[in-house]
């Protein structure tokens, strides 16, 4: 392909004036020449390959990134690094000044403060930057010491126990020994220790964003700005003509069969002829910079035929309806149906029919690590990825189809996830990496911005439940009709499994001869929703267990006695005629019911003359969660 | 991404000018907190600038001073600087209210009044607060050589979301209001969550007691977020001043305070929340302020 040099005047493109920073960082003095568009995290990550601390947002909201300059913490995503021109900065990766792990470190790995560990580095700069400020802050100021840094996964309790007990040790009011790890024995009950703790607390665990290999080139993705439209022509020549552009990818790249999914293979690696979402990948660019990686992927010319798509669930499966793929009539991806005794004969016989409809609605997972991968060729041919992948296998075996490999030419490498939640089941970007690499012959790394992360990954699946129930005056439900459209976006990915799982689980553990069940996974021009914690029980059981507050209400029942006359009992029958020889549901109410002090009686009765309930804030129940602290009189924040 | 040709850290005010003149259409920075995110996906997207004013070193716009009944301080001022300076505290304590309401610890300490107040956002936290002080914005520019300042109160400095009075080539100097020493405040916010939360509604306070501590002398509401300019509830303040403050007066008034809702969403909400913190604001600062007064609906708690 020729190279354009007339259109590139002197300024050269991806290439950005340099300046010359000198700081001392962890105590070292260093002078760098750095693209002037760096923030204080590239230059500490990109530049220093200090990878301690992370970059969740890009945009100041997350304290993955906070760090220390002259003494003060900052969000280094919010810092041009010309501000640290002669500064000290201090990031989490020499926080102990090569002393082992601080006391705050210590404290964090004690209380299990570190699940994914992608918030911890952050979690432990605010603690120690509070602790520096304010010897001995209380649990609110604690909280609000830490405001500015947000957790997904190992949650807050435990954090703020962790920055409680170092600010205990600190202050000689318990011994030193409290950070000591447990004893082993016995297992139940003791904090066993985290084997990776020490690693996420002091930063030293690499996530896939983290790693670098000698001559690794960066990764781009252009993504559709349309949510259904056919592909014309795509012109990468500008984007190839650029010196450090190496590789320039687009689905015709592919040598094999090109689809993956969990349960439908229908997903090409990068969008074949149709675009069906807004985001999807559409071409991806390797080279040497990252900075040469965005400014080519804005060179490739793609020509779309814009197209009407179809958004709404309930309108995709209607005959006329825009059809997003050949094999699927009506848009249907997944249909599960359970059909158990006779429904209609069940609502014959009930004194109450209870009927509503019930909406949800698509979730981001919001983990705190956007998605990141490394791919590179083996010497003997093996093409290895590492990425925070919850799938391995079946990405394995979809990868190995798609460049078609035989699959011990083939390994995928599960990174240190930093959170999932279901939503790093889906093959995505892999396939990219894979490929880039193999075209490239060299390492090639991908880290998704956070906004990539939200239009490209999938949601959770937004439900619309429509709910029939018919009861007996005494409770007893003697039949339940759900019938829920589910909007499964663009492509399959866990639509099929969360069909099922939501209809298999939706009405509830309770003992019902009569069930009708409809769970509808349609196609629509969405953004594709996929696994999400309870994989699609969580929508239908949340709509079950609505549903039977409102009929407890309708009944002027008591909500948990409702549940008690219509829970399973040793050797009932599922829905779906499992056999269950033992069922612990009413203990595990009953348990509930003490330990939360629940008060009786019918859940309308609020604002009534009667008396409020008083089950809030009981020994032994956490407490809500509260605004934080106010400026207290006369105190220094 | 931000990208620029030129990023330059001004070392003083002179070459700030120097700067303006050969490249006009230069974009000033301070604390750097409100363009980064701003220049990504989904807001102004990638966005390139020719030059890049740093003013953050510049000694002209770090002061802050107080004379009398006068408290004056520079651009350059953190929000942080709300909290812990001393001089602030006493005088202006409001600020302090506010800024522990502002984004959060980290961000305070970047973050400036000065680039909060030019943003002219209309759910910007630090502007209630300044109303409530009666600040005008002290505005500076180079003619021909000379230094030009100039002054506007601030409710006629900032025009619209995003708008302000100031003209090409001019800056943001710094702000000048009345010291309120000794006099009660409050500061009230809602957002989505505690920390680094935009403003839903925003309301700042400041009262002033009569000698006799029976009447109030003066009183000053501000509220943002629920218009696109922040506003002084003038029409509330006059209706207060010189009355015998009960809490059912109090309670009467906060009640008008519903027709100043004027954003573009969430009114029945906004319109709620407005006239409760309007009501617990006035209650808060007039308790500060030396008048006993209890909270209309509220028993007085006697021990």
């Amino acid at each position: 392909m020729t190279k354009l040099h007339s259109s590139i005047s002197d300024k050269k493109i991806g290439e950005h004036p340099l300046v010359e920073i000198t700081a001392t960082v962890n105590g070292r003095l260093v002078s760098r020449s750095v693209p002037n568009h760096y923030r204080l995290i590239d230059f500490v990550r990109e530049e220093l390959h200090l990878t301690g601390n992370k970059e969740g947002c890009g945009a100041g909201e997350c304290g993955t990134c906070s760090m220390f300059v002259d003494g003060v913490l900052v969000k280094s995503c919010l810092m041009p690094v010309q501000k640290i021109m002669n500064a000290t900065v201090e990031t989490v990766d020499d926080l102990d000044l090569d002393a082992g792990r601080t006391v705050i470190q210590q404290a964090f790995h004690k209380c299990g403060s570190s699940q994914c560990g992608y918030c911890i580095p952050g979690m432990v700069m605010a603690a120690t930057s509070l602790l520096r400020k304010m010897p001995n802050p209380d649990r609110e100021q604690i909280k609000e010491g830490l405001g500015g840094n947000i957790c997904r996964c190992t949650g807050y309790q435990k954090i703020i126990d962790a920055v409680e007990m170092a600010r205990d040790v600190i202050n000689i009011k318990i011994p030193d020994s409290s950070l000591n790890e447990d004893l082993l024995e016995p297992v139940m009950g003791a904090r066993t220790p985290r084997l990776d703790a020490p690693g996420k607390v002091t930063g030293s665990v690499k996530y896939a964003a983290d790693m670098v290999l000698p001559n690794m080139l960066h990764m781009s993705v252009l993504r559709s700005p349309h949510a259904y439209a056919k592909i014309i022509s795509i012109d990468a020549s500008e984007a190839l003509a650029i010196p450090g552009v190496e590789v320039v990818l687009t689905s015709a790249d592919v040598p094999g069969i090109d689809n993956f999914g969990v349960f439908i293979e229908d997903q090409p690696i990068m969008a074949r002829d149709y675009v069906r979402y807004t985001g999807e990948a559409v071409a991806a660019v390797a080279a040497q910079t990252a900075d040469l990686a965005i400014a080519a992927t804005k060179l490739i010319k793609v020509q779309y035929e814009v197209l009407e798509g179809v958004f709404d669930p309930h309108l995709a499966i209607k005959d006329g309806a825009p059809q997003l793929h050949d094999f699927a009539k009506n848009n249907i991806t997944k249909h599960t149906k359970i059909r158990k005794g006779d429904v209609e004969e069940g609502f014959k016989q009930a004194d109450l029919i209870v009927e509503e409809t019930y909406q949800t609605a698509k979730i981001e997972h919001a983990y705190l690590e956007p998605e990141a991968g490394l791919a590179y060729v083996e010497s003997d041919g093996c093409v290895t990825v590492h990425s925070p992948s919850q799938n391995i296998t079946h990405h394995r075996h979809a990868l190995a189809k798609i460049l078609g490999r035989p699959i011990n030419k083939v390994r995928m490498i599960m990174s240190t996830v930093g959170g999932g939640f279901g939503g790093k089941e889906d093959m995505i970007y892999q396939g990219m990496l894979a490929l880039a690499a193999i075209k490239s012959r060299r390492p090639v790394r991908y880290v998704f911005t956070r906004e990539e992360s939200f239009i490209a990954s999938a949601k959770r699946h937004p439900f619309s439940i429509q709910y029939k129930m018919g009861l007996k005056k005494n409770g007893k439900i003697m039949a339940t009709k759900m019938v829920m459209i589910s909007d499964g976006g663009a492509y399959a990915m866990s639509t099929p499994g969360v069909m099922n799982k939501s209809a298999i689980l939706g009405p509830g553990p309770y003992q019902l001869e009569n069930v009708w069940v409809d769970a509808i996974g349609v196609y629509t021009n969405n953004t594709p929703s996929g696994a999400m914690r309870a994989f699609g029980a969580f929508q239908s059981e949340f709509a079950t267990e609505a549903h039977l507050d409102l009929c407890a209400e309708k009944l002027k029942m008591d909500p948990i006695q409702l549940r008690m006359v219509n829970l399973m009992r040793d050797g009932a029958t599922t829905h779906t005629r499992q056999k269950i020889d033992r069922v612990l549901a009413v203990d595990c109410l009953n348990a509930v019911v003490d330990l939360a002090g629940w008060d009786q009686g019918v859940p309308n009765r609020h604002g009534s003359d009667k008396e409020s309930r008083k089950d809030i804030g009981q020994s032994g129940i956490r407490q809500s969660c509260t605004l934080g602290t106010h400026l207290k009189q006369g105190e220094k924040v | 991404m931000l990208t620029y040709d030129r990023y330059v850290v001004a070392s003083s005010l002179a070459e700030v000018f120097d700067i303006l003149d050969a490249h006009p259409a230069s974009r000033i920075l301070a604390g750097a907190t409100d363009i980064l995110p701003w220049a990504r996906y989904g807001r102004a997207g990638d966005v390139h600038l020719a030059s890049v004013i740093d003013i953050s070193k510049v000694p002209e716009f770090k002061y802050i001073r107080q004379s009398g009944d006068d408290l004056s301080f520079g651009a350059m001022t953190t929000i942080a600087d709300f909290q812990n300076n001393p001089v602030l505290r006493e005088h202006a304590p409001v600020l302090a209210q506010c800024a522990v309401w502002f984004a959060d610890d980290q961000i305070r300490e970047q973050a400036t009044v000065g680039g909060n107040v030019v943003n002219a956002s209309p759910a910007g936290d630090s502007q209630p607060a300044l109303l409530a002080l009666n600040a005008s914005v002290k505005l500076i520019r180079r003619e021909n050589g000379s230094l030009q300042e100039r002054s506007i109160p601030l409710a006629d400095f900032i025009q619209g979301p995003g708008k302000t009075a100031m003209l090409p080539k001019e800056l943001v100097l710094g702000f000048e209001c009345d010291s309120m020493r000794a006099c009660g405040s409050a500061y009230e916010k809602v957002g989505h969550r505690r920390s680094l939360v935009i403003s839903t509604v925003c309301l700042a306070v400041i009262a002033k007691a009569s000698s006799d501590k029976k009447k109030l002398a003066d009183v000053r509401i501000g509220i943002g977020a629920v218009g696109p300019v922040p506003k002084r509830l003038v029409d509330l303040e006059k209706a207060l001043i010189g009355k015998e403050i009960t809490g059912e007066l109090v309670h009467q008034i906060a009640e008008q305070a519903s027709e100043f809702v004027n954003s573009r969403s969430r009114h029945e909400y906004r319109r709620e929340v407005l006239v409760n913190f309007v009501e617990r604001g006035i209650i808060s600062a007039i308790n500060q302020s030396g008048i006993t007064v209890v909270r209309f609906g509220e028993e007085q708690i006697c021990d």
